[in-house]
């Protein structure tokens, strides 16, 4: 990744550029974007949803909403941390859909209607018993990173992603470095204790 | 006991490492093809088309309505203005009635009496 003051060039220009030509190279601007920032997009969906396609959709969904709202867009902050803002804003929204799918899906088995949706497949490995094996893995990780709060769990997770320093998990989250430094502890905190507790009993 | 402990830390540790683990994604090469055939979709010709088709339909309705409205309006004014000139007319016509009914034949003959006691009255006073 860029460091952040060429970033911040980028984006300045880019956005000047926007401002000036209007609409008729909207769609121009918007492909220079897409190019810029797609893998950093999709990986920070996919730290969230640990599922490809499920991060290409969001993907798409970030991408759609950075088009419908570039021209609201203020230099409040920079462009790229307003697009990375929307990812994480969209990858939370998906986690909770999921969260009441799951929910409906438990009552559907309750009553006799099973509910395959609910089932979250993480690829991580091309030996089945492996495959297996993390699978499950992933969904106990999955399961106790969905119980952190949200404010916990996007910290953490953008932290664990290469590229973000604690500064732009800062302005993304729109709060301070010490604010994410201390929502990054209590997310490994509570994970490990969550995680430790599944395993006393399993 | 410790044994247990030290395995349990061990999964743990195991189960959070898959997060560094984590292999970031490589984009696919058809993202951006299917990203813009739906921004396309989305916001495109075909779809600019058939706003300005909604929106001709709905400035079609609108001036139907206005219409509408005008029309509604200038005939309750016009309704109003000839039930004015009728109640203008009718009180007009009521009091020229009023005036020819006290001036008829039969009230004559109490202007006339009155008028012929009057003259008795001053005669009698002159002798």
């Amino acid at each position: 990744m860029k460091n952040a003051a060429e970033a911040t060039i980028a984006d300045r220009e880019i956005t000047r550029s926007f401002q000036k030509s209007g609409m008729t190279s909207k769609e121009d601007l918007f492909r220079s974007l897409v190019a810029e920032h797609q893998e950093m997009v999709i990986n920070t969906c996919y730290r969230f949803v640990f599922n490809r396609e499920d991060a290409e959709d969001l993907a798409q969904d970030v991408f759609v909403e950075v088009f419908r709202s570039l021209e609201q867009f203020r230099e409040e902050s920079r462009l790229s941390t307003w697009i990375y803002r929307i990812a994480v804003t969209k990858s939370l929204d998906h986690l909770r859909r999921i969260k009441r799918v799951k929910r409906f899906g438990s009552l559907k088995r309750i009553i006799g209607a099973e509910d395959p949706s609910g089932e979250l497949p993480a690829p991580f490995s091309e030996n089945p018993a492996e495959a297996l094996a993390e699978n499950e893995r992933a969904n106990i990780l999955q399961s106790a990173l969905n119980r952190l709060p949200d404010s916990q769990k996007a910290a953490f997770l953008l932290s664990k992603q290469d590229g973000f320093s604690n500064q732009e998990i800062a302005e993304i989250l729109k709060t301070s470095v010490s604010a994410v430094e201390s929502l990054i502890h209590r997310a490994k905190k509570n994970l490990h204790d969550r995680l430790y507790t599944y395993y006393q009993h399993h | 006991m410790k044994k247990q402990q030290e395995h349990i830390e061990r999964e743990v540790g195991k189960t959070m490492q898959m997060l560094d683990e984590l292999k970031p994604l490589e984009v696919h090469h058809q993202f951006r093809v299917r990203l813009m055939q739906r921004v396309e979709g989305e916001f495109g010709e075909g779809s600019k088309a058939m706003k300005i088709g909604f929106s001709r339909y709905f400035d079609l309705r609108l001036a139907l309505m206005a219409l509408l409205l005008v029309i509604n309006l200038s005939t309750a004014l016009l309704s109003f203005k000839s039930n004015d000139m009728q109640v203008s007319a009718g009180i007009s016509e009521l009091l020229d009635n009023m005036g020819d009914d006290y001036t008829t034949q039969e009230f004559a003959y109490y202007e006339q009496t009155a008028s012929q006691s009057v003259d008795t009255a001053t005669d009698s006073t002159v002798r």
